[in-house]
């Protein structure tokens, strides 16, 4: 029925969209009579649902269902480790052998009919007795008899619904139910602290005429009973979260709140005990109850994006571990101590480990911010974290590896660089003037504005850029993106992409050789050591070739050993040269002309723009055609209308003409490290604002320097911890909308202001003018807040949806 | 006077009542989860087999 509306209707569709998740039909498409699905997969869910009475899973607008077009070929088998006790217990939150409850994450649930199905699963698994979703964290709660099915089965038919449960090490990201809960409970102490001290406030607030005495004790004695538990209870977090602010001499928001509720309260407190009145007790009540608003706000939209997009799905995720005499990729839970991992050069090293063969180097810029790389010899000990400088090492795992090692080591103090440079800013140019006259401005005038609207709609921001694919560490960036005026980019993997499979060109190798030449590029991790590693077989002269894939995705995907030995010995990596080490004996180096020649002795011939390579006698080029990421030339001509672009290259000049146009003459080639970093610090020094876009492989010291520093992901082993943002390299195109939105929050922060002074300016000429009655400049600080709070939520969602990709 | 004092200890006690409820709310985990209500009565539930009816069948069969 619904093809033939497609079919028929006078807005039909031109291309056949998928039954099941609605995708174009294109090739491997299965027509079948209840409609055209795109993949196989996809027909046999719909098959399954079918069979079992579920198809109301389609009854709304759009196919619901998750494409299976990916799925192919994907290891089930993975599933087995949940046969493991250990590896189950994280998923297993109750078991009496009668009746046991599991909690699977699943990221691909996105909507009502996500929900309608899943919720009916005990239909497909009659070891089910109900399950529950929570469609914001993208989690699914099932109940069942451990004697009918097991939690390996569950996930197994939880993924051949294409809901593939997420196995991973134990999560933090998610506040547990406990934090959540408390701040509920804050808000509701608070609000009832809040409209009981109102209650007593009101005879005088209508009533300019002085209390009975006895009515005014009874009052400030109630008044001081509800603020305690407000004080210690609903503030306790500001008060904390300031305390230890102020012992890292940084200074946060936090600072001044806790300042202001402290004077608010300190103040009150000594005025009733003189006696000279009865204090501010109630407005420290609101201020309370509306900045735990804000937080709630704040903490909701940062759940939306938890399971979405955090930087876990940025983390590496394979290891490359010798197995059977093969090179494996594996992910990196899964790799337990004893085994022998392969880092190329600039990859972490993903735990504790021993240093197997010769020596190598190891920078820990990552771990203490030194960036001089350290020795490390044969059977010494390797820190998780530490990057190999130089060349690939191998590495015996001390001990279990999990995602949270490398999540926690991005959250690592060392890299909290003063983040918050704007109020960093404003505190220099203002000085302790400004942090004083902040709290008397907090108490003075209506505090929405600064506590409420900024965290709102900022919050707001990161959410939303962060489903959109660039994910902040921090909201406050937001602001930092806002005012960047020079972006800086790195050309290869940033500009140009690891993941479009570059082509590659070779001339003067034989097969074997060849296959040497491929056995050392694997030693590296650069992009294109990685093209020519990826290359498909030898090529002769001329003859150009695509890479296979190279993305640690694909590679996983398909499950296979990587690369047989041999491997590479005494491999050295000179950034911006070339590498060159031992193959099976016989010497191979690849980089510049120079490089080659100074490492095997006879200079190799061929076209200026090529990369030369030598492999004991036989000498020859390549050339590897990286691909720009699509879009990404005019994001860059919309940039370079508000922006100075810079292009700050690792490579020669081969590629100048193409990027002539977007980036003029602004382009710096053969750029080391140091360079870059040097750049950057210069700019900055001059007064510009920099935003340094980079692949963290060469740059991350320019990335750490940078204003911001944003990290292109393409799914790849590198990670740049100093970095402030991380952008899903397909997204990057997106750029200038990103930054454009970045500026709309700041603008709504500040219209937020204006309005907020507004509301000020109003009460104060209203009662300068006597006609302002205490009930109504009472009835004008919640109208106040509220208009902050719709404003800066509302402004920010209605711009999201128009500026943002979808 | 002590008429008031005892509306206000009457009146705070039916306060104190309804944060007792909502701490109560709160902690059994009401507020843990507020957006799948909402979509979860989207889709209606159409007449159909019991779950004895189709127990047994086997998905991978």
């Amino acid at each position: 029925m619904r093809t033939a509306s497609l079919e028929l209707g006078p807005t039909a569709d031109p291309v056949d969209r998928c039954r099941h998740c609605g995708e174009p039909c294109a090739g491997g498409a299965v027509r079948t009579l209840a409609g055209p699905f795109c993949c196989a997969g996809c027909e046999s869910v719909f098959a399954i649902l079918a069979a079992h009475d579920l198809d109301g899973f389609y009854a709304c607008e759009v196919p619901p269902g998750v494409s299976q077009k990916h799925a192919e070929g994907r290891d089930r088998s993975r599933y087995a480790a949940l046969d493991d006790p250990d590896v189950a217990a994280r998923m297993v939150v109750y078991d009496d052998g009668r009746r046991a409850r599991a909690m699977f994450s699943i990221p691909a649930i996105h909507c009502a009919s996500c929900v309608w199905l899943l919720e009916r699963l005990w239909r497909l698994d009659s070891g089910v007795f109900a399950t529950e979703v929570d469609l914001l964290r993208r989690t699914i709660v099932v109940d069942y008899r451990p004697v009918a099915t097991t939690p390996r089965l569950i996930a197994e038919r939880l993924a051949s619904l294409g809901y593939e449960p997420a196995i991973t090490a134990e999560d933090g990201s998610a506040p547990p139910p406990a934090a959540r809960r408390r701040l509920y409970l804050q808000l509701g102490v608070a609000g009832f602290a809040f409209g009981n001290m109102m209650l007593f406030s009101i005879p005088r607030y209508v009533n300019g005429a002085p209390l009975d005495a006895g009515f005014q004790r009874l009052f400030d004695g109630l008044n001081l009973l509800f603020a305690l538990p407000v004080l210690l209870f609903s503030a306790s977090d500001y008060f904390r979260n300031a305390w230890r602010a102020c012992r890292a001499r940084a200074m946060t928001l936090d600072v001044p709140i806790a300042m202001g509720l402290m004077a608010l309260f300190g103040r009150s407190v000594i005025d009733i005990a003189a006696g000279r009145g009865e204090g501010f007790l109630d407005s420290f009540a609101g201020l309370v109850f509306f900045l735990l608003i804000s937080r709630v706000f704040q903490q909701r939209m940062f759940e939306r994006i938890a399971f979405d997009r955090t930087y876990r799905s940025f983390l590496p995720l394979t290891v490359r571990v010798e197995r059977d005499g093969a090179l494996t990729p594996v992910p990196l839970e899964r790799v337990r101590a004893g085994d022998v991992v392969v880092v190329r050069a600039h990859e972490i090293v993903p735990a504790d480990a021993v240093l197997l063969g010769a020596g190598g180097a190891v920078d820990y810029a990552f771990v203490t911010g030194e960036a001089a790389p350290v020795a490390v010899g044969g059977g010494e000990r390797v820190r998780a974290g530490g990057r190999a400088a130089g060349s690939a090492m191998r590495l015996r795992v001390l001990r279990d590896v999990s995602h949270s090692d490398l999540a926690r080591l991005w959250q690592n103090p060392v890299f909290a660089r003063p983040k918050r440079r704007w109020l960093a800013d404003v505190n220099a140019r203002f000085g302790a003037w400004f942090t004083a006259s902040a709290t008397a401005v907090l108490i003075v005038a209506c505090p929405c504005a600064l506590t409420m609207s900024a965290p709102i709609a900022l919050g707001t921001a990161a959410g939303l850029l962060g489903r959109a694919g660039l994910y902040l560490k921090d909201p406050a960036v937001t602001l930092d993106l806002s005012r960047i005026d020079t972006v800086a980019f790195d050309k290869t993997g940033t500009l140009t992409s690891a993941a479009e499979r570059p082509a590659v060109e070779t001339s003067g190798f034989a097969e074997d050789a060849w296959t040497l030449v491929q056995t050392l590029a694997a030693a590296s991790a650069h992009p294109a050591s990685r093209a020519i590693a990826a290359a498909d077989h030898a090529g002769t002269a001329g003859q150009t070739q695509a890479a296979s894939p190279t993305t640690a995705a694909e590679i996983r995907r398909a499950d296979r050993p990587l690369r047989p030995a041999p491997r590479a010995t005494g491999v050295i990596d000179v950034v911006g040269q070339g590498i060159c080490g031992s193959v099976s004996g016989t010497r191979v180096a690849i980089g510049t002309a120079a490089f080659v020649e100074a490492q095997t002795g006879a200079a190799p011939d061929g076209p200026e723009d090529a990369i030369f390579a030598a492999a004991g006698d036989a000498r020859g080029w390549v050339r590897v055609f990286t691909q720009a990421r699509p879009g990404i030339e005019r994001a860059a001509a919309a940039l370079s209308h508000a922006h100075d672009l810079v292009l700050l290259s690792g490579d020669h000049q081969g590629e100048r003409s193409r990027w002539t146009r977007v980036f003029g003459p602004r382009m710096r080639f053969r750029q080391t490290p140091d360079d870059k970093l040097a750049f950057v610090r210069d700019a900055r020094e001059r007064g510009r604002r920099v935003l340094m876009v980079g692949d963290g492989l060469n740059d991350a010291g320019a990335l750490a320097a940078a204003d911001v520093g944003m990290a292109v992901s393409d799914d790849t082993a590198c990670m740049a911890p100093a970095c402030d943002a991380v952008i899903d390299g397909r997204r990057l195109a997106s750029l200038p909308a990103f930054l454009a939105y970045a500026r709309r929050a700041r603008a709504v922060v500040i219209l937020c202001f204006a309005v907020s002074i507004g509301y000020n300016a109003i009460g104060l000429a209203l009662a300068l003018s006597g006609a302002l009655t205490p009930l109504a400049a009472a009835l004008l600080m919640p109208a106040s807040s509220l208009t902050i709070v719709g404003l800066s939520s509302g402004a920010m969602r209605w711009s999201g949806r128009r500026m943002l990709p979808a | 006077m002590s008429v008031i004092v005892l509306l206000i200890v009457a009146g705070g006690m039916v306060a104190a009542g309804f944060l007792a409820a909502f701490a109560w709310a709160v902690q059994s985990g009401q507020f843990d989860d507020t957006c799948t209500p909402a979509v979860r009565v989207l889709l209606e539930e159409r007449p159909h087999t019991t779950q004895e009816g189709i127990a047994d069948v086997d998905l991978d069969s």
